[in-house]
């Protein structure tokens, strides 16, 4: 027994010399650089988004404003360089935690960007707050969004409240039908979890309160491999309208689906995945006239640059969602940082929070930590994913309405 | 009536599917004694391999299973050979390989999986081959989903014979059955279990090239597979290839019926309690042996 | 806790001090990165007291974790923090007591699957009922608890984990389990309850879990099922411990450590490359440390052992009485035992004998409740013992041996002997446990291998510990199976004066035999079976000459 004892003492002691062996910490003195952190998705489930709305944003970003010189900082009146550091997080919000500790405590990063999905961004903003970084949580989704910020001022929120996404989809029907396009029955399927469950639930308050006929209303697992049930049924409804908030391989396997049975309603809209390349990589021209979450302003030369760079660089089209999105918020931050012209957190939140700022998706201006200019939704019109919601949106695009056959 | 039947044939089709994912794993697991927890991976490696030959060189998947089926059994021949080959000669019992077989699968799947994520990244990929309707008794299906039924049923047969009567099919159930007994047949045990692996690795490659053409898949993908076809595997009776292939059939039409007739989100609830049910009614599946 | 133990638990107390001071000189990453250590010892060690000695390899951790965290978002905010853990705790016995009662008496690989289907059924459970009934999937924890409460928090899990494992360590139930692992048959027939035992730890095991999650939860200021149960947990929780060495306490946090620090390192310095290099990593540890840390360190340090105190063994037989009523069991279409009947008075030796699959060792079987027969009964002082569990069947003072010896072959020799003795209707534990077993082992001639591992021993050396083992649970009937069978002349006849003075003693003994000269020394009396029907019974000679038994040997020709 004694030799394990001592085993176990011996490994403890070991642990506590690697653990401080592992803090390489290097103190800044001049400032030569701008360290810029980020804890993402590299492997486990959360991959596939953090792949295709995040990551490939960072590295665009990383590489534009290293191309033009770098960040001016007026404080020492020259333009300073990014350098990158970047850990895995594993999908796991206890190691994204220690990730970001390690980036603020260790490596003693100047910026840190945000990890991909709700739940690590709800995880990581104490941690970013009581560290003094701002959080431009893009990917992060949630009702209480404002209440969020309020609580953690540094923490702001970019995609719009799912509530406002509903109210768009649920505005766009109604003109629809006072226009006399489509009638009021509506089929609803959901994927059950954070997403699908509040977009649901708003949607169907909103439609009742439309005066719509909810004629189909499921919900289904994360995962489901086969959607031919739930379109049957909603099929069998006959609804003008079949809304599904899904996520990106049942958005496929829904369309992939609808389009074998030939399931067409005057409108149909898909969730997360809608607004990505392989969308219509995938259905071509059948992806014309199918309506999403999300969407962008192609006609912006800001958009139609950003989408053409992002191609040169990342090697494939960026969604037309979030990624653009994702892109302006970095913007916003670089803009902040040289407005403040020094590494000054406390002020560079202040900023990011009050000023109003230019970039690929228009102006910027946040109210409550929150970022107005979002599309609600979207449709396929041609080779892009244009915006149609809010009406009252500039540049929104007229619907197309019937959606036109399957191909 | 109608609803009834389009449930069945909606449920075998999805059960199809499930059954030609989960084959594979019953002669890895059943014979070769290998619980190979980097199954789903072979899968989604296959789903990759189908996806590269049908986007860049523009061949069909199924034109591709000629060359994709003999490379998968080579490989999964050679990792039996080097990787597992080891344990099997250091394991006095089956319990110790199977021990083993999961901690030194589960590194394989970190590895595979991690040469999928460098190669293709971590995002989704889909394309679409054969999404057509056909219709079939009035209900509508489609063709890539039902030509994976009928790929589960022709190699659940094919195999089913095969084992039963070819004298390498008598090996590998003897194998199946009690290792050390078929030693005494003057059987090598070794060479069949090779076999038996490289066999299951490529069924599973079948598997992932047929459901590349309808599902979307990402290189993380890999567990729900294997997760999935462990289900059936056990459900049907370990190393049983018509057990895999009614058990497969059974979850697929047990879930479009719940989603049908009750709610679509309760289909995986329903998946694992038939599946518990199952191994606390009949332990060693629907068609297996009592094993003492 | 004794004077010999008391300078290590000083040690223990300085070292927890130590610990516990950490978070007052640590940066935040270096506190996240003791968060870990703490918490994924408590899992991995809480994973390895079920599963360590009983080898069920559970992946069920995340379900328990899974839970408490849930508690936690729901009754965060409703209830002072202490009742919180309290009811993470009771919710956690609770579903492992329900889980425990209908699935432990699966194993192997069901047993494994099972526990991950569980997890996974949780899960969806727990997400429909979010979905349907509460409306929302995630759930916001904003309760007020500072990463260094947490901190400390875990290390109180630890310390407590620790003690509960070390006095299990040191109790009966903590030699049934281990004696389970090794062959739970053995563990039946020894007088263990085994459900009762794999439930009780299956259960604190659950405790420790569920209780871990409760504690990590406020740290993640939201939760929703992908997050609570996502099954990566478990399999990192059983590498780590096997890793480590889940057959002793200390061993699983020589698992964690390298693993927590590994992972790190290789997130940290290698992105793009993690998948990679840790699925290497993990299939070289399975080469090179096939039974863990622990192993390594006691292949290479092996640990001095002590010698048993001896004491004189008292008599253990009363008088006693079975009787078997036309007792029928078939396996499919083959009858192994067709309406048998007899009775056996007190301190006879009988003889059972016929040919090779005559039904003989069914018997056996039947007697001790190994089998159930399909109808007849067997009555040991009068009272009906059918459908009675083997353990139940063992105190009531019905023990036997196996045909094919089964000894626990890494236990240690007295330590088999001490399984039986813990657990039989009057059971010894500590010191004079230790002195009954001495004083058997003497008997049967082991004394001088009493620390050796079981596996060490020659055959005859297994038979006679066997002996011994099934002596310790104070039969007042004896099962031997073939105990004589494969002895050379000189050990034949040791062995035979060995029954005798057992018989001497008031023992009354059922022999399976075939060694005739064993069989016309030893017994007064003889059954001979035949197609699992009686064919003869008396006494040796007669029985022996019988026309029957001989045609039954020999074949009609003979006859």
């Amino acid at each position: 027994m004694r030799v394990k004892y001592f085993a176990g003492f011996g490994a403890i002691v070991l642990a506590a010399a690697i653990s401080w062996a592992l803090s390489t910490g290097t103190q800044a003195q001049d400032i030569q650089s701008i360290k810029i952190g980020w804890s993402i998705s590299k492997t486990g489930p959360f991959a596939a988004g953090a792949s295709v709305t995040t990551l490939p944003n960072y590295q665009v970003w990383v590489k534009d404003v290293n191309d033009a010189g770098g960040i001016m900082l007026k404080s020492i009146g020259k333009k300073v360089k990014i350098e990158v550091i970047e850990y895995d997080d594993r999908s796991n919000s206890e190691e994204m935690i220690k990730a970001v500790e390690r980036l603020a405590t260790q490596d003693k990063v100047d910026f840190i960007l945000p990890p991909w999905s709700t739940g690590l961004n709800l995880a990581a903003a104490p941690v970013f707050d009581r560290l003094g970084y701002p959080q431009l949580a893009v990917t992060a989704n949630s009702n209480r969004a404002v209440e969020l910020s309020k609580r953690w001022p540094g923490l702001t929120f970019w995609l719009g409240l799912p509530s406002e996404l509903v109210d768009g989809l649920v505005e766009t029907l109604v003109k629809l039908r006072k226009d006399g396009k489509i009638g009021d029955k509506v089929a609803m399927a959901s994927v059950s979890d954070q997403f699908g469950i509040e977009q649901s639930t708003a949607a169907r308050e909103g439609l009742k309160k439309g005066g719509f006929n909810l004629v189909y209303d499921k919900s289904y697992p994360f995962g489901t491999q086969d959607m031919q049930p739930v379109l049957k049924d909603a099929m069998a409804a006959s609804p003008d309208t079949f809304i599904a908030f899904s996520y990106p391989p049942d958005t496929l396997g829904i369309t992939d689906t609808a389009k074998v049975l030939g399931f067409n309603p005057k409108v149909f809209f898909v969730g997360v995945g809608t607004a990505f390349p392989i969308y219509k990589g995938k259905f071509g021209d059948s992806a014309e006239g199918v309506m999403g979450i999300g969407g962008s302003n192609a006609d912006l030369p800001g958009i139609k640059n950003y989408i053409q760079h992002h191609k040169t660089i990342i090697g494939r089209e960026p969604d037309r969602w979030a990624s653009p999105i994702t892109y302006a918020s970095l913007q916003v931050l670089q803009q902040a940082i040289e407005r403040v012209g020094k590494i000054d957190r406390p002020a560079i939140i202040k900023e990011i929070n009050t000023g109003s700022f230019d970039t690929i998706i228009g102006k910027v201006k946040l109210v409550d930590g929150q970022n107005k200019n979002t599309w609600a939704v979207g449709q396929w019109q041609g080779a892009n994913f244009y915006g149609i919601a809010p009406v009252s949106k500039e540049g929104a695009r007229a619907p197309i309405v019937p959606k036109p056959a399957w191909k | 009536m109608t609803l009834a039947f389009d449930i069945v044939l909606s449920g075998l089709i999805l059960g199809g599917m499930y059954a030609l994912t989960a084959m594979g794993l019953t002669l890895q697991y059943g014979v070769a004694r290998i619980m190979n927890l980097s199954y789903g991976e072979f899968l989604v490696a296959a789903a990759f391999f189908a996806y590269w030959m049908f986007s860049s060189l523009a061949v069909s998947p199924l034109l591709g299973l000629i060359v994709i089926l003999p490379l998968a059994f080579v490989a999964n021949w050679a990792i039996y050979q080097i990787v597992l080959m080891p344990l099997v000669r250091r394991s006095k019992n089956r319990d110790m390989l199977e021990v083993d077989s999961i901690l030194a699968t589960f590194g394989l799947l970190f590895v595979i999986q991690g040469v999928m994520l460098v190669v293709f990244g971590g995002q989704y990929y889909s394309y679409s081959y054969l999404s057509i309707p056909l219709t079939l008794f009035g209900t509508t299906v489609a063709a890539n989903r039902l030509l994976a039924l009928v790929f589960a049923l022709v190699i659940g047969l094919v195999v089913y014979l095969a084992l039963k009567h070819t004298r390498t099919g008598t090996a590998i159930r003897a194998v199946a059955v009690n290792p050390v007994s078929a030693q005494l047949s003057a059987i090598d045990v070794r060479a069949a279990a090779a076999f038996a692996y490289a066999l299951g690795g490529a069924l599973v490659a079948a598997g992932g090239v047929l459901v590349s053409m309808f599902l979307t898949f990402n290189a993380a993908m890999g567990v729900a597979f294997t997760m999935k076809a462990l289900i059936v595997v056990i459900m049907g009776g370990v190393g049983n290839m018509m057990g895999a292939l009614v058990a497969g059939l059974l979850l697929g039409v047990a879930e479009t019926a719940v989603a049908r007739l009750v709610d679509p989100g309760l289909t995986l609830a329903v998946t694992f309690a038939l599946f518990l049910v199952v191994l606390l009614v009949r332990p060693t599946g629907l068609f297996g042996r009592p094993t003492s | 806790m004794n004077l010999r133990n008391l300078p290590w638990f000083v040690l223990g107390a300085v070292i927890v001090m130590l610990i516990a001071g950490f978070p007052l000189i640590a940066s935040g990453y270096h506190l996240a990165l003791g968060i870990s250590y703490l918490y994924f010892t408590v899992l991995a060690t809480a994973w390895a007291l079920f599963s360590g000695p009983t080898r069920y390899i559970s992946l069920a951790t995340v379900a328990f974790f899974g839970i408490g965290a849930y508690t936690v978002a729901v009754f965060g905010e409703l209830l002072p923090w202490p009742l919180v853990l309290l009811a993470a705790g009771i919710i956690g016995v609770g579903v492992a007591l329900v889980v425990g009662l209908s699935t432990l008496r699966l194993s192997g690989i069901y047993f494994v699957i099972f526990t991950f289907g569980l997890a996974e059924l949780i899960r969806q459970l727990v997400t429909w009922y979010e979905v349907n009934i509460h409306g929302s999937v995630g759930r916001y924890i904003f309760v007020a608890i500072s990463r260094n409460e947490i901190y400390w928090q875990l290390l109180a899990l630890v310390v407590l984990v620790f003690l509960v494992g070390w006095l299990i360590g040191r109790s009966r139930l903590g030699l049934a389990l281990r004696v389970i692992g090794e062959d739970e048959t053995v563990a039946r027939h020894a007088g263990i309850d085994t459900t009762k035992a794999k439930l009780t730890l299956f259960a604190i095991s659950a405790f420790f879990m569920t209780l871990t999650g409760a504690v990590m939860a406020p740290r993640w200021t939201y939760i929703d099922p992908a997050i609570a149960f996502s099954p990566m947990l478990s399999f990192q929780v059983v590498i780590m411990a096997l890793l480590g060495g889940a057959g002793s306490l200390i061993g699983p946090v020589l698992g964690v450590i390298p693993l927590v620090i590994l992972f790190d390192v290789l997130s940290a310095y290698f992105p793009n490359y993690f998948s990679i290099l840790l699925g290497i990593v993990f299939i070289l540890i399975v080469y090179v440390l096939p039974h863990g840390v622990v192993g390594f360190l006691q292949k290479h340090w092996p640990r001095r052992s002590q010698a048993p105190a001896i004491a004189i063994l008292r008599p253990a037989a009363r008088r006693s009485l079975l009787a078997v009523e036309q007792l029928r069991k078939s396996f499919g279409g083959l009858v192994a035992v067709d309406d048998l009947s007899f009775t056996i008075e007190p301190g006879e030796i009988v003889g059972l004998i016929g040919p090779n699959g005559s039904g003989k060792t069914t018997v056996l079987n039947l007697i001790s409740g190994a089998l159930r027969p399909d109808s007849g009964e067997v009555r040991f002082k009068g009272q009906p013992i059918v459908g009675l569990n083997p353990y139940r069947v063992a105190r009531l003072g019905v023990a036997r041996t196996f045909q094919l010896v089964r000894v626990l072959p890494t236990m240690s020799v007295i330590e088999n002997v001490i399984s039986a003795i813990a657990h039989r209707e009057r059971p010894l534990w500590g010191a004079s446990a230790e002195r009954t077993a001495g004083g058997l082992l003497m008997r049967v001639g082991l004394t001088d291998k009493a620390a050796l591992h079981a596996g060490q021993l020659t055959y005859i050396d297994q038979k006679r510990l066997e002996l011994a083992r099934a002596l310790a649970l104070e039969p007042e009937v004896l099962l031997l199976d073939e105990w004589l069978a494969g002895l050379n002349p000189t050990e034949l006849g040791e062995g035979i004066a060995l029954i005798r003075s057992l018989q001497d003693g008031g023992l009354t003994i059922i022999l399976v035999e075939h060694v005739m000269d064993a069989i016309r020394s030893l017994c007064g009396r003889c059954i001979v079976m035949n197609a699992g029907k009686k064919i003869a019974d008396g006494p040796p000679a007669t029985a022996l000459a019988d026309r029957e038994v001989v045609r039954a040997y020999l074949g009609e020709a003979d006859a």
